[in-house]
């Protein structure tokens, strides 16, 4: 479902020449319409239809702004169902619940019992905002830090709307068909964030986002692509998002930022996954990597929105690739330049896509691999000979800590990889090894000890049947001599 | 019931395995199914006795019968602002010895199984393969990956003598 | 009485010596030396269930000196049973083992005499005492099954004792007398230990010894021919029931005796296969905040554990109660006389009956 043509599409309606009154109802009507159609989690609940209708702004709301007397809902409530279920929205909404009234955002007097007055361009009445002003109307409020105040929320989401690529558009260009404020938020049942069911809680962001994003038409204009939101989904971190629930697990706005939505630069990436992956970007720093200017960043191994749960595998291709100058050098000059084209395709995002393989640093990163594959191969062996010693009903919980320490040293060793440093992985590496070897000993003994009592069980059984045998025939000695 | 009530006439039948021959003719078999059941005899209570003494045997290394306390060391040892790991039976648990006094807990991440180590700059309780990092006075999470905090290990502390008590 | 036909030479000596002094031979004589019936077929189901028995009697003293029954220390004295003590392994694998075989005997036994019809008069006390052995053997195995205090043990008595906490009326009670609390802890595992190592052995000998000496004094049964009422017997061993042919005897000993001296040796040998093959394991340590995906209960409780999910919740708690109280009552109700199985169509019919749903809700349980 797309916002923004119906959007076009209201603000069409709205500007029918017709009776004022008219106009006021047919936009309600629109917006009404809009804003199930945007957000079906917000249809009101089925509650007796009498609170809503007269819920009266509360007295005591702080806001100046804030009518004391909420006389809109008395008339517009009554009009139609639509009307009546903004109504009802409104009171169940954040703003509803903290007595901010129509007035704030659509202007006019509420505190007037004549529909003249209150609905008047004197009174200040502003009917159905269209999209360009709707942004600054809710900055009105949400950028003032004595408002917020009482509230302890932000005040800086317009400043970074502003700079976001959605606010410049809007801007810079009069593109109404960018996402504002309410697209995200809600029109009149404004949830906070930390609400399951908003629109923009974490859970839901990726498919808030690609609700715009990952539509071809809505975004033909602009040229961009539109499987973000498909290849994030098949992600590690999108599947601990979406799949596992793990609000730890990053969605769109954590990467591209909410308000001031924008993609991050290259340059800004590694700080932007440091943010969570704290060890690996402190190892990343000391790598020659980081020192070049132009030098391979987190994406370029690892993918943007595809990200997937990194191995051994990620060093080489499995064949020799196609070794592709421009991939890393300028074609004038040489200088070092790095092809961002070269390394979409997942295939491609290998040490050996820039290191071609006679060159010395891609000896260095076999030699890498090798340390890793030895390792993580001798911690295989010894999980799986302590998976048949416990298969053969030996206690083997005593291997417990080696072998914890060997996972602990391999995994370090994966880590230490961003290094590019051969001596600082190895030493990891032959660390796991070594302790891996320890705990695969001490499942070689049990297997041998298990191996020595079916021995011992055999020498056993085989004397039961002899004994069985010597009484078969003491039996049949006895029944030759009294048969019967 | 007459049948098999007590049957005098049968108390004085062959029941020894000197008797038990007597209608074998060949005294080369009698003295063959002697020398069987006399292996029989022998091999059986051996074959019963081993186990049973081997087992009364106390093993050598005597104490690891689920001891309930198992000594880390001394508070010497262990000033405040530091930690260990040690063994405790097949797990391993970081002692620290912080502020709030001396805290012993899983030393396992919970995030990926690696072995955590105690930090004394950062204060921290830190696993060296994600940066997880673990409040070394509750053992909560601080910072990092791990999905839920150490679990807590019983320690007591007697004059100057650390113990983990398991259970 | 002495025994005068007995020959005094030098190889008996020393148990003449005894025997002035104790009678032995005489008590042992009429223990043992009595005739059954040629025909009686016991496939030694019982009697290799003594002998498990005897096995659990040796293997669980020998445990005993190692193992700690407190929830601090239990787990790791069974591991340290397992894993350092000398045979260790083979003790505790043995002890796992028989106690498996025996609740397998006990009922193979049971299905026996009830083929046979040797549960009629006069013999309903020998099948009473076997319903209570049933009764303590089942006892064993759920009251042992908590000691090694891993997470299998100890999810399997949360939810063992939670279904006897069902019970109605007294479920309760019971429940907190079982646990000794509102929960699985030491509290539990001490009268468990007590009731496995103590008052269960006690009433089980009790039991057994009522048991054995009724079927010494009545004799094994005929599966061919009821044994008439009071009016037609005397006590006199050559008396024949007048219009009937004298029944065909066999002795006792050493015939019979050397026949279940082998079915005792192939069990041995099937416990060290077992044992060797398949040795008593050992789960994580018990965790009473951290329930395993599975649990479930040993599999001799499986068909009650399967009933319970499919009947109302008082129905499958009530339903093995009824069940086990019918079966001791069986001699009192089934009145017929006849013992032969061809002419009791009815009767194993309805024991078949129950013996497939009792195996299909185990296979069922097993699997879901």
């Amino acid at each position: 479902m797309t916002i923004v043509p119906r959007a076009i599409n209201w603000a069409r309606q709205a500007v029918r020449p017709l009776l004022l009154a008219a106009l006021v109802a047919v936009a309600g009507l629109a917006f009404a319409g809009a804003t199930a159609a945007a957000d079906p989690s917000a249809s009101p609940d089925a509650g007796p239809a009498t609170s809503p209708a007269v819920a009266p702004a509360p007295s005591s709301a702080p806001d100046a702004s804030a009518p004391t007397r909420e006389s809109c809902v008395t008339c517009h409530a009554a009009i139609d169902n639509r009307q009546h279920d903004i109504t009802e929205q409104w009171a169940a909404s954040v703003h509803g619940k903290s007595g901010i009234g129509c007035s704030s955002c659509h202007g006019g007097d509420p505190t007037a019992d004549d529909v003249t007055v209150a609905m008047s361009t004197e009174a200040g009445f502003l009917g159905v905002p269209d999209r360009s002003s709707a942004v600054g109307i809710c900055g009105e409020c949400h950028a003032n830090i004595e408002r917020m105040r009482q509230y302890q929320l932000p005040t800086d989401q317009l400043t970074k709307y502003r700079a976001s690529v959605h606010g410049q558009r809007l801007s810079e260009a009069n593109d109404t068909r960018v996402a504002i404020c309410t697209d995200c938020h809600g029109v009149h049942d404004v949830k906070k964030a930390s609400d399951p069911t908003a629109a923009v809680f974490p859970l839901n962001v990726p498919g808030l986002c690609a609700s715009c994003h990952a539509d071809a038409d809505l975004m033909k204009p602009y040229d961009i692509p539109t499987d973000q939101y498909q290849t994030y989904q098949a992600s590690v971190h999108g599947k601990a998002l979406l799949i596992d629930q793990d609000l730890r697990a990053p969605s769109c706005a954590s990467c591209h930022g909410s308000h001031d939505a924008k993609p991050p630069q290259s340059s800004e990436v590694v700080g932007v996954c440091g943010k969570c992956h704290t060890a690996t970007q402190a190892l990343y720093e000391q790598s020659r990597h980081a020192k070049l200017a132009v030098g391979p960043k987190c994406w370029t191994c690892h993918g943007t929105h595809d990200v997937v749960t990194p191995d051994e595998s990620r060093f080489f291709h499995p064949e020799r690739p196609q070794i592709d100058c421009t991939t890393c050098h300028d074609v004038n000059d040489r200088s070092l330049v790095l092809n961002a084209d070269r390394f979409t395709n997942d295939a491609d995002r290998r040490c050996d896509t820039c290191h071609h393989d006679t060159s010395i640093i891609y000896s260095q990163a076999q030699a890498i691999h090798g340390a890793l594959d030895k390792a993580s191969a001798a911690y295989g062996i010894a999980e799986q000979r302590i998976a048949e010693a416990a298969a053969a009903g030996m206690i083997v919980s005593d291997a417990d800590v080696t072998l914890s320490e060997a996972k602990t040293n391999l995994i370090r060793g994966r880590a230490e990889v961003h290094t590019t440093r051969l001596a600082a992985v190895a030493a990891l590496t032959d660390a796991a090894t070594s302790k891996a070897a320890e705990a695969q000993a001490f499942a070689e003994a049990r297997l041998q000890e298990s191996a020595s009592r079916r021995e011992a069980m055999v020498v056993v059984v085989v004397i039961i049947l002899l004994n069985i045998v010597a009484l078969l025939l003491w039996r049949r000695s006895l029944h030759a001599h009294s048969p019967g | 019931m007459q049948p098999t009530s007590v049957d005098r006439a049968t108390s004085g039948d062959p029941a020894t395995t000197e008797d038990l021959s007597r209608g074998i003719a060949s005294p080369g078999r009698r003295r063959f199914l002697r020398a069987a059941l006399s292996f029989s005899v022998v091999s059986t209570i051996a074959m019963i006795l081993t186990p049973i003494v081997g087992f009364l045997i106390p093993p050598k290394s005597s104490g690891g019968a689920g001891v309930g306390r198992i000594p880390v060391g001394t508070t010497a040892d262990l000033p405040v602002g530091n930690g260990t790991v040690v063994a405790m039976g097949s797990k391993p648990v970081i002692v620290v010895n912080t502020t709030a006094g001396i805290k012993a807990y899983s030393a396992v991440c919970t995030h990926l199984g690696c072995i955590v180590a105690f930090d004394p700059t950062a204060d921290a309780i830190i696993c060296p393969c994600h940066d997880g990092r673990f409040s070394p006075t509750n053992g909560s999470v601080i910072s990092g990956p791990p999905p839920q905090p150490l679990p807590p290990i019983a320690v007591a502390v007697e004059k100057d003598q650390i113990f983990l008590v398991s259970g | 009485m002495a025994s005068p036909d007995t020959p005094i030479d030098s190889g008996h000596r020393l148990s003449d010596w005894f025997d002035e002094r104790l009678g032995a031979r005489d008590l042992f004589a009429a223990l043992v030396h009595v005739r059954i019936p040629a025909n009686a077929r016991t496939f030694y189901f019982g009697g290799v269930t003594l002998f498990l028995f005897g096995v659990q009697v040796v293997t669980g003293t020998l445990l005993v000196l190692y193992y700690k029954p407190t929830p601090d220390a239990a787990f790791d004295s069974v591991k340290y049973i397992t894993s350092v003590v000398e045979f260790g392994w083979l003790i505790r694998s043995v002890h796992h083992w028989a106690a498996n075989l025996m609740i397998v005997f006990l009922v193979l036994h049971l299905a026996r005499v009830f083929i046979q019809a040797a549960y009629k008069y006069p013999r309903e006390l020998i099948w009473l005492m076997g319903i209570g052995l049933l009764a303590v053997t089942i006892g064993f195995g759920f009251t042992g099954y908590l000691l090694p205090w891993d997470q299998r043990a100890y999810w399997a008595t949360v939810v063992g004792t939670e279904i006897a906490g069902g019970v109605p009326v007294v479920g309760p009670a019971l429940l907190d007398l079982l646990r000794g609390g509102a929960d699985v802890t030491d509290a539990t595992l001490g009268r468990f230990f007590g009731m496995h190592v103590l008052v269960l052995p006690l009433l089980l000998g009790a039991f057994l010894v009522a048991h054995l000496t009724i079927v010494h004094q009545l004799g094994l049964a005929n599966p061919r021919r009821p044994t008439p009422r009071k009016q037609a017997v005397t006590r006199t061993p050559t008396v024949v029931v007048p219009g009937t042919t004298p029944e065909r005897l066999k002795p006792f000993f050493p015939n019979y005796v050397l026949d279940e001296a082998i079915a005792w040796a192939a069990m041995l040998a099937l416990l060290v296969v077992l044992a060797s093959m398949l040795p008593a394991g050992l789960e994580a340590k018990a965790n009473p905040i951290e329930t395993p995906a599975h649990v479930k209960p040993e599999w001799y409780f499986l068909a009650a554990y399967q009933l319970l999910k499919i009947v109302p919740r008082d129905v499958g708690i009530m339903a093995p109660i009824v069940g086990i109280a019918i079966l001791g009552l069986l001699p009192f109700l089934d009145r017929n006389p006849e013992v032969r199985a061809r002419k009791r169509p009815l009767a194993l019919l309805l024991g078949l009956v129950v013996a497939v749903s009792v195996a299909g809700l185990s296979v069922w349980g097993y699997y879901s």
